[in-house]
Protein backbone atom coordinates (compact mmCIF):
# COMPACT_ATOMS: atom_id res chain seq x y z
CA UNK A 1 0.00 0.00 0.00
CA UNK A 2 1.51 3.42 -0.97
CA UNK A 3 2.42 5.89 1.73
CA UNK A 4 0.56 8.93 2.07
CA UNK A 5 2.21 12.11 2.69
CA UNK A 6 1.83 14.18 5.81
CA UNK A 7 -1.27 16.37 5.11
CA UNK A 8 1.40 19.25 5.49
CA UNK A 9 3.55 18.19 3.27
CA UNK A 10 0.84 17.22 0.66
CA UNK A 11 -0.25 21.20 0.89
CA UNK A 12 2.89 22.23 -0.21
CA UNK A 13 3.51 20.02 -2.75
CA UNK A 14 -0.15 21.33 -4.30
CA UNK A 15 1.15 25.00 -3.14
CA UNK A 16 3.80 24.16 -5.31
CA UNK A 17 1.79 23.33 -8.33
CA UNK A 18 -0.30 26.03 -8.13
CA UNK A 19 2.75 28.37 -8.09
CA UNK A 20 3.75 26.43 -11.44
CA UNK A 21 0.54 26.92 -12.79
CA UNK A 22 0.68 30.79 -11.94
CA UNK A 23 3.91 31.51 -12.88
CA UNK A 24 2.98 29.75 -16.46
CA UNK A 25 -0.13 31.77 -17.21
CA UNK A 26 1.51 35.08 -16.10
CA UNK A 27 4.68 34.98 -18.46
CA UNK A 28 2.52 33.60 -21.21
CA UNK A 29 -0.27 36.28 -21.00
CA UNK A 30 2.82 39.01 -20.84
CA UNK A 31 4.31 37.35 -23.92
CA UNK A 32 1.19 37.99 -25.67
CA UNK A 33 0.80 41.57 -24.27
CA UNK A 34 4.26 42.53 -25.20
CA UNK A 35 5.01 40.84 -28.23
CA UNK A 36 1.68 40.40 -30.04
CA UNK A 37 -1.08 43.18 -28.78
CA UNK A 38 1.47 45.81 -28.27
CA UNK A 39 3.04 45.54 -32.01
CA UNK A 40 -0.75 44.74 -33.06
CA UNK A 41 -1.41 48.35 -31.54
CA UNK A 42 1.30 50.42 -32.91
CA UNK A 43 2.13 48.57 -35.77
CA UNK A 44 -0.97 47.60 -37.63
CA UNK A 45 -3.12 50.44 -35.36
CA UNK A 46 -5.33 47.98 -33.56
CA UNK A 47 -5.67 48.71 -29.93
CA UNK A 48 -8.11 46.53 -28.93
CA UNK A 49 -6.00 43.69 -28.49
CA UNK A 50 -3.93 45.75 -25.72
CA UNK A 51 -7.44 47.05 -24.72
CA UNK A 52 -8.23 42.51 -23.63
CA UNK A 53 -5.14 41.88 -22.83
CA UNK A 54 -4.14 44.15 -20.33
CA UNK A 55 -6.62 43.45 -17.82
CA UNK A 56 -5.98 39.65 -18.66
CA UNK A 57 -2.42 40.20 -17.80
CA UNK A 58 -2.77 42.73 -14.82
CA UNK A 59 -5.31 39.68 -13.31
CA UNK A 60 -2.47 37.16 -14.22
CA UNK A 61 0.39 39.25 -12.46
CA UNK A 62 -1.85 40.28 -9.37
CA UNK A 63 -2.59 36.55 -9.47
CA UNK A 64 0.86 35.51 -9.49
CA UNK A 65 2.20 37.54 -6.58
CA UNK A 66 -0.51 36.47 -4.29
CA UNK A 67 0.48 32.63 -4.92
CA UNK A 68 4.02 33.52 -4.54
CA UNK A 69 3.47 35.36 -1.19
CA UNK A 70 1.33 32.38 0.01
CA UNK A 71 3.68 29.67 -1.27
CA UNK A 72 7.06 31.13 0.50
CA UNK A 73 5.64 32.32 3.43
CA UNK A 74 4.67 28.29 3.84
CA UNK A 75 8.85 28.72 4.84
CA UNK A 76 11.46 26.53 3.37
CA UNK A 77 12.59 29.10 0.77
CA UNK A 78 15.73 31.42 0.70
CA UNK A 79 16.21 34.84 0.39
CA UNK A 80 17.79 34.33 -3.10
CA UNK A 81 15.00 31.60 -4.46
CA UNK A 82 11.94 34.27 -3.15
CA UNK A 83 14.05 37.45 -4.84
CA UNK A 84 14.65 35.36 -7.66
CA UNK A 85 10.76 34.29 -8.22
CA UNK A 86 9.76 37.75 -7.81
CA UNK A 87 11.72 39.42 -10.40
CA UNK A 88 10.85 36.28 -12.89
CA UNK A 89 7.74 38.44 -13.08
CA UNK A 90 8.52 41.79 -14.18
CA UNK A 91 10.78 39.42 -17.30
CA UNK A 92 9.21 38.23 -20.68
CA UNK A 93 10.30 34.37 -20.07
CA UNK A 94 11.32 35.04 -16.58
CA UNK A 95 8.21 32.95 -15.44
CA UNK A 96 9.05 29.99 -17.86
CA UNK A 97 12.57 29.83 -15.92
CA UNK A 98 10.60 29.25 -12.43
CA UNK A 99 9.78 25.63 -13.66
CA UNK A 100 13.01 24.42 -12.84
CA UNK A 101 13.71 25.77 -9.72
CA UNK A 102 9.72 24.90 -8.89
CA UNK A 103 10.16 21.24 -9.87
CA UNK A 104 13.43 21.00 -7.47
CA UNK A 105 12.06 22.13 -4.58
CA UNK A 106 8.61 19.63 -5.23
CA UNK A 107 11.47 16.89 -5.50
CA UNK A 108 13.11 18.15 -2.64
CA UNK A 109 10.20 18.07 -0.55
CA UNK A 110 8.82 14.53 -1.93
CA UNK A 111 12.42 12.77 -1.16
CA UNK A 112 11.99 14.88 2.67
CA UNK A 113 8.63 13.39 3.21
CA UNK A 114 9.85 9.46 1.62
CA UNK B 1 -23.13 63.86 9.67
CA UNK B 2 -23.27 63.98 6.02
CA UNK B 3 -25.46 60.84 4.42
CA UNK B 4 -22.00 59.51 2.41
CA UNK B 5 -19.94 59.63 5.47
CA UNK B 6 -22.59 57.80 7.69
CA UNK B 7 -22.77 55.23 4.96
CA UNK B 8 -19.04 54.96 4.66
CA UNK B 9 -18.90 54.44 8.32
CA UNK B 10 -21.72 51.93 8.36
CA UNK B 11 -20.47 49.65 5.65
CA UNK B 12 -16.86 49.30 7.63
CA UNK B 13 -18.81 48.54 10.27
CA UNK B 14 -20.82 45.84 8.84
CA UNK B 15 -17.26 44.48 7.21
CA UNK B 16 -15.59 44.43 10.58
CA UNK B 17 -18.63 42.74 12.53
CA UNK B 18 -18.63 39.76 10.03
CA UNK B 19 -15.17 39.71 9.72
CA UNK B 20 -15.15 39.36 14.14
CA UNK B 21 -17.92 36.93 13.62
CA UNK B 22 -16.42 34.73 11.22
CA UNK B 23 -12.52 34.95 12.39
CA UNK B 24 -14.78 33.81 16.01
CA UNK B 25 -16.04 30.85 14.55
CA UNK B 26 -12.98 30.08 13.33
CA UNK B 27 -10.87 30.67 16.08
CA UNK B 28 -12.87 28.18 18.01
CA UNK B 29 -12.57 25.56 15.48
CA UNK B 30 -9.08 25.70 14.90
CA UNK B 31 -8.53 25.15 18.75
CA UNK B 32 -8.72 22.01 17.66
CA UNK B 33 -7.53 21.67 14.18
CA UNK B 34 -7.28 24.34 11.57
CA UNK B 35 -8.23 22.07 8.63
CA UNK B 36 -11.64 23.61 8.33
CA UNK B 37 -10.13 26.93 7.87
CA UNK B 38 -7.96 25.78 5.22
CA UNK B 39 -10.91 24.37 3.52
CA UNK B 40 -13.37 27.84 4.40
CA UNK B 41 -9.84 29.33 2.75
CA UNK B 42 -10.07 27.05 -0.67
CA UNK B 43 -14.24 27.58 -0.97
CA UNK B 44 -15.07 31.10 0.33
CA UNK B 45 -12.48 33.29 0.85
CA UNK B 46 -10.20 32.84 -1.88
CA UNK B 47 -12.92 33.23 -4.34
CA UNK B 48 -14.17 36.23 -2.57
CA UNK B 49 -11.00 37.79 -3.25
CA UNK B 50 -10.67 37.12 -6.80
CA UNK B 51 -14.21 38.38 -7.34
CA UNK B 52 -13.40 41.49 -5.27
CA UNK B 53 -10.53 42.35 -7.77
CA UNK B 54 -12.17 40.97 -10.78
CA UNK B 55 -15.33 43.32 -9.86
CA UNK B 56 -13.44 46.31 -8.58
CA UNK B 57 -11.39 46.63 -11.77
CA UNK B 58 -14.53 46.37 -13.78
CA UNK B 59 -16.57 49.12 -12.04
CA UNK B 60 -13.33 51.42 -11.95
CA UNK B 61 -12.49 51.05 -15.80
CA UNK B 62 -15.90 51.49 -16.56
CA UNK B 63 -16.60 54.77 -14.23
CA UNK B 64 -12.95 56.05 -15.74
CA UNK B 65 -12.18 56.47 -12.17
CA UNK B 66 -8.28 54.88 -12.95
CA UNK B 67 -7.60 58.81 -13.09
CA UNK B 68 -8.77 59.36 -9.26
CA UNK B 69 -5.90 59.59 -6.53
CA UNK B 70 -8.56 57.91 -4.18
CA UNK B 71 -8.52 54.77 -5.99
CA UNK B 72 -5.01 54.35 -5.88
CA UNK B 73 -5.00 55.01 -2.40
CA UNK B 74 -7.58 52.44 -1.94
CA UNK B 75 -5.98 49.77 -4.23
CA UNK B 76 -2.80 50.28 -1.96
CA UNK B 77 -5.05 49.01 0.69
CA UNK B 78 -6.65 46.22 -1.56
CA UNK B 79 -3.11 45.23 -2.08
CA UNK B 80 -1.94 45.01 1.24
CA UNK B 81 -4.89 43.09 2.48
CA UNK B 82 -4.63 40.39 -0.58
CA UNK B 83 -0.77 40.06 0.67
CA UNK B 84 -1.62 39.91 4.08
CA UNK B 85 -3.98 36.86 3.27
CA UNK B 86 -1.03 35.09 1.46
CA UNK B 87 1.19 35.74 4.38
CA UNK B 88 -1.77 34.01 6.64
CA UNK B 89 -2.58 31.20 4.36
CA UNK B 90 1.57 30.41 4.15
CA UNK B 91 1.73 30.76 7.93
CA UNK B 92 -1.24 28.53 8.56
CA UNK B 93 -0.09 25.77 5.83
CA UNK B 94 3.55 25.51 8.15
CA UNK B 95 1.42 25.44 11.29
CA UNK B 96 -0.69 22.45 10.17
CA UNK B 97 2.85 20.68 8.63
CA UNK B 98 4.40 21.07 12.40
CA UNK B 99 1.48 19.76 13.51
CA UNK B 100 -0.05 22.57 15.49
CA UNK B 101 3.05 23.89 16.85
CA UNK B 102 3.41 27.84 16.10
CA UNK B 103 6.70 29.03 14.99
CA UNK B 104 7.00 32.32 16.40
CA UNK B 105 4.35 34.60 18.68
CA UNK B 106 1.79 36.14 16.02
CA UNK B 107 0.95 40.05 16.68
CA UNK B 108 -2.71 39.33 16.36
CA UNK B 109 -3.96 42.30 18.04
CA UNK B 110 -1.40 44.59 15.77
CA UNK B 111 -2.34 42.54 12.23
CA UNK B 112 -6.36 42.85 13.03
CA UNK B 113 -5.89 47.01 13.95
CA UNK B 114 -4.16 47.01 10.73
CA UNK B 115 -7.44 45.22 8.69
CA UNK B 116 -9.65 47.24 11.23
CA UNK B 117 -7.94 50.05 10.07
CA UNK B 118 -7.53 49.54 5.96
CA UNK B 119 -10.88 48.21 6.05
CA UNK B 120 -12.57 51.41 7.07
CA UNK B 121 -10.48 53.49 4.94
CA UNK B 122 -11.36 51.57 2.02
CA UNK B 123 -15.31 52.59 3.19
CA UNK B 124 -14.27 55.71 3.42
CA UNK B 125 -12.58 56.22 0.15
CA UNK B 126 -14.90 54.46 -2.24
CA UNK B 127 -17.74 56.17 -0.52
CA UNK B 128 -17.09 59.45 0.07
CA UNK B 129 -14.28 59.61 -2.71
CA UNK B 130 -12.50 62.66 -0.74
CA UNK B 131 -10.00 63.09 -3.52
Amino acid sequence: MPQQPPAGVAEDLAQIKRLRLASFVEATTLLVLVFVAVPLKHLFDYPLAVRLMGPVHGAAFIAYGWCLITTVSGGGWSRGEIARLGFAAFLPFGGFLNAGLLRRKRAALAEARA
Amino acid sequence: MPYLWLKAVHVAAVLLFIGGLFAQTFALAAAEATAPLARWDRLATVPAMLLVWVTGATIAVEAGWFASPWLWAKLAFVLALTGLHGIQSGKLRRLRRAGGEPSAATPALRVAAFIATAVASIAVLVVAKPF
